[in-house]
């Protein structure tokens, strides 16, 4: 009788078992194409099938991903650049990010590392989650860096199918590529920048009005990362400049504790010899108008940046 | 570890194949492993609350054997109350404390007087409500000499801890289910594919039907201001189902899971909402806890034996010990309350006890009558559930207004409309084919049980594939269940 029992289950559950892995891998692979969730996904694909590799590497959030014009950088050293600003995320998963990259291309001679108030702050939810659905199935590097945010269990980066159980706009967005009605070659990114056609919004004065000043908390795993991710950069030869790309006047007011974040990247930038370009006092952050929130310049602005930007790394760096 | 887990999937079949393969030989080492089992489970919420399950355990356990061997009235008088002072003490410190600490301060502010009540703000162990229900059924039915004293401890455990039932039931008996522990279990195919079925309509039950109402009914209520009464209306009904495809999802895999170890637990639910009366949805809603209170309160307080103020005193008084024993809240009194107030004028015309059988017995359809008494209970019904599911007692008061004015209006109507369309209409189509296998299962124990058996075996199969993409398409990230906070 068990003998029975156990064999029809086994029966019923086999195609349900057979099935998952090929499910799996063809929803995986549709979801690939989206150019949803602010085109992280083509980042992701460049970096896994080796079509990010370059000289230049640009990291950070997504102050790296809408400031830095890689065109404009490329046309000025004559090098190939590539951003990987990974929007809405700190040092944590931005260092996950590079060790894909380093799986999958060649190793960069410099690193364009953007750093800010964020940085070294993590959060607990893992924003735009979604984002790591078609990657993360027994992937070691997903499973140890984005299982210590809200979001993800042990199940569902090494049972096949288990993360997208339930994810009916996920599924739909799949489908959407399946059936050809989305295009996946409508890219929302240029060797991963993404410059915004914004004028200034209300995201700052809604943020005072909510409180009137913003306190950081420093993560300290996240400020150790980095600081290991520095001393594995100058062990390799790889050239790092720590950026703090241009921020709004106002908005750095804003931020109680600001100096003391900054501090932390002085010390490291001291203690490594390491360069630390501040922007945050440049003509740029004091103008509204290249601005379209405290934290991220609009196309013009980052235009602006990228060009003096890539003067002064022009005449500090390459010409070493 | 909740039922609607991959660790439960995980968890199951490995308990099943070392109770079945491995300690199949002897009862005691299938004993040893469903208890070791049992504290894991419970132990994965909170491992610090499982002393206190060990101790209510320890404490049924020898207040039971000391009964027994007392050798006078007031030795085991003693031992009795000793047992049921502390069960009840747990109880009344983890859940009930605050309530009554806040609720003496509210009443002296009323007075003029002004106190800052001390509160222990204490989690609330999971299952508490249950096992020591557990516990006092067995205590008491030793005390009255119903059953005699368990001597082994570890058969007296599983009955406790039985992890289908510990977090939140059946409130099971010593007299159904010690038996069942003590003898040998023998594995019956019939059975066991009987109870992954339950299992699966279980899951089916909670995943898609609680789950997906909970997302509007939770949207309704925490906004009630921001709509109109056919949408309250709406929101009443979505938590109505909402919380029968939890609890008794919920029971359906527990009493699925057990029937897997060869054990069969109490009926907790028999289609309730199928009801013609509210006497006859009360004896097929939480069958357990129903049957709890009728035995070891209703009967001990004389239950219906007396003159008519004393049923109607009774009545009222199991109603509200039964809304209280859901959470410290005024608005589960109520709860308990109104539904004394439904059956009131069933008790006072005799005519409690009119609808005994399933309705429409052999037949397809209801009769006119049969239908107006069902849509009658179940309004009813919704009603009550406001109290139940709202804040406090103002909430669901002016939720129950807003409900009920300008019926007349456009704009009553309009609204709810949109929200439909909001909860998608593939959804309701879900739960019309819910509310139809039910209907159609209702002579069984559970609505799958001779759902599609003379079906082609093809069609059968597909039919269980489908609940299973349902449950993959509609599942995710977990819910709790509702009842695990009682």
């Amino acid at each position: 009788m068990m003998k029975k029992f156990l064999k029809k289950l086994f029966l019923f559950a086999l195609p349900l078992m057979v099935l998952s892995i090929p499910l799996d891998i063809m929803l995986s692979n549709y979801l690939k194409k989206s150019n949803n969730y602010n085109g992280e996904m083509e980042v992701m694909n460049d970096i896994y099938s080796g079509k990010a590799s370059c000289d230049i590497a640009i990291m950070g959030s997504s102050r790296a991903w809408v400031h830095f014009n890689p065109e404009i950088i490329e046309k000025a050293v004559n090098q190939s650049v590539y951003n990987f600003g990974h929007d809405g995320h700190n040092f944590w998963l931005q260092y996950m990010r590079n060790l894909e990259y380093n799986k999958y291309n060649k190793a960069p001679k410099t690193i364009i590392q953007s750093v800010d108030v964020f940085t070294i702050q993590k959060r607990k939810n893992l924003y735009l989650y979604e984002q790591f659905l078609p990657y993360m199935l027994w992937n070691s590097n997903m499973a140890k860096y984005t299982s210590t945010y809200e979001g993800y269990d042990f199940f569902d980066y090494y049972i096949p199918l288990v993360r997208y159980c339930g994810e009916k706009e996920v599924l739909k967005e799949a489908y959407s590529y399946w059936k050809g009605t989305k295009n996946p070659n409508d890219k929302t990114r240029t060797k991963g920048y993404a410059g915004r056609d914004k004028k200034w919004n209300s995201d700052l004065k809604k943020a005072t009005v909510k409180k009137e000043k913003y306190t950081i908390s420093i993560d300290k795993p996240s400020e150790e990362l980095l600081e290991k991710f520095i001393i594995e950069c100058n062990k390799n030869n790889i050239k790092l400049i720590l950026v703090y790309t241009p921020e709004y006047i106002d908005g750095q007011k804003f931020v109680k504790d600001r100096n003391k974040v900054i501090d932390v990247y002085k010390k490291l930038s001291k203690k490594y010899a390491v360069p630390f370009w501040d922007y945050s006092s440049d003509s740029i952050s004091f103008n509204k108008d290249y601005f379209y929130n405290a934290n991220h310049l609009n196309k013009t602005g980052s235009n602006l940046f990228t060009t003096k930007f890539a003067e002064r790394f022009k005449k500090e760096i390459t010409t070493k | 570890m909740l039922f609607n887990t991959i660790s439960f999937a995980l968890f199951l079949p490995l308990v099943f194949l070392l109770y079945w393969f491995v300690t199949n030989k002897s009862i005691k080492a299938q004993n040893i492993l469903l208890l070791v089992s049992s504290y894991f489970f419970y132990a994965c919420w909170d491992w610090r609350f499982l002393f206190l399950l060990v101790f209510s355990t320890l404490l049924d356990y020898f207040t039971g054997l000391k009964m027994e061997e007392a050798k006078n009235q007031t030795a085991k008088k003693f031992w009795f109350w000793l047992s049921i002072s502390i069960n009840l003490g747990f109880l009344g410190v983890f859940k009930y404390y605050d309530f009554f600490a806040t609720s003496f301060a509210e009443a002296l502010a009323q007075v003029g007087v002004n106190t800052s009540p001390i509160t222990l703000n204490v989690i609330l162990p999971v299952g508490i409500s249950f096992y020591t229900f557990h516990g006092l059924s067995y205590v008491i039915d030793i005390y009255y000499s119903k059953i005699k004293a368990e001597k082994n401890f570890i058969d007296y455990s599983v009955f406790v801890s039985f992890f289908p039932l510990l977090v939140a039931g059946p409130i099971e008996r010593a007299t159904h289910l010690l038996p069942q522990i003590q003898r040998e279990r023998v594995f019956d195919y019939n059975k066991a594919v009987d109870g992954l079925k339950q299992i699966l309509w279980g899951l089916f039950k909670k995943v898609i039907i609680a789950d997906q109402c909970a997302i509007y009914a939770n949207l309704i209520f925490n906004n009630s201001d921001d709509y109109s009464g056919s949408t309250l209306f709406l929101g009443a009904v979505l938590f109505t189902f909402q919380i029968y495809g939890d609890f008794s999802g919920y029971s359906d895999i527990a009493l699925g899971t057990a029937r897997l170890f060869g054990i069969e637990l109490l009926q907790n639910f028999s289609f309730p909402y199928f009801s013609r009366d509210i006497a006859e949805f009360w004896r097929r809603w939480h069958i357990s806890l129903s049957t709890w209170f009728r035995d070891y309160l209703y009967i001990p307080l004389g239950g219906s034996k007396g003159g008519t103020w004393m049923k109607v005193r009774n009545t009222f008084i199991i109603f509200i010990v039964s809304g209280f024993w859901h959470g410290a809240n005024w608005t589960f009194i109520a709860w308990g309350f109104l539904n004394a107030v439904y059956f009131l004028p069933l008790l006072l015309s005799n005519s409690n006890r009119n609808n005994l059988d399933i309705v429409a017995k052999g037949k397809n359809f209801p009769s006119l009558k049969e239908f107006g008494m069902m849509l009658t209970t179940f309004t009813l019904t919704v009603i009550a559930w406001i109290f139940f599911r709202a804040e406090n007692i103002t909430h669901a008061l002016h939720y129950i207004t807003e409900m009920t004015t300008n019926i007349f209006n456009y704009e009553f109507y309009s609204q709810s409309y949109k929200m439909l369309s909001k909860i998608g209409f593939q959804f309701l189509y879900l739960l019309f084919l819910f509310i139809l296998i039910e209907w159609n299962g209702r002579e069984g124990k559970y609505a799958l049980e001779n759902f599609g058996v003379k079906w082609y075996k093809p069609v059968r199969y597909s039919f269980y594939y489908g609940v299973i993409l349902l449950l993959f398409l509609y599942g995710g990230k977990e819910q709790q269940f509702i009842y695990f906070q009682f």
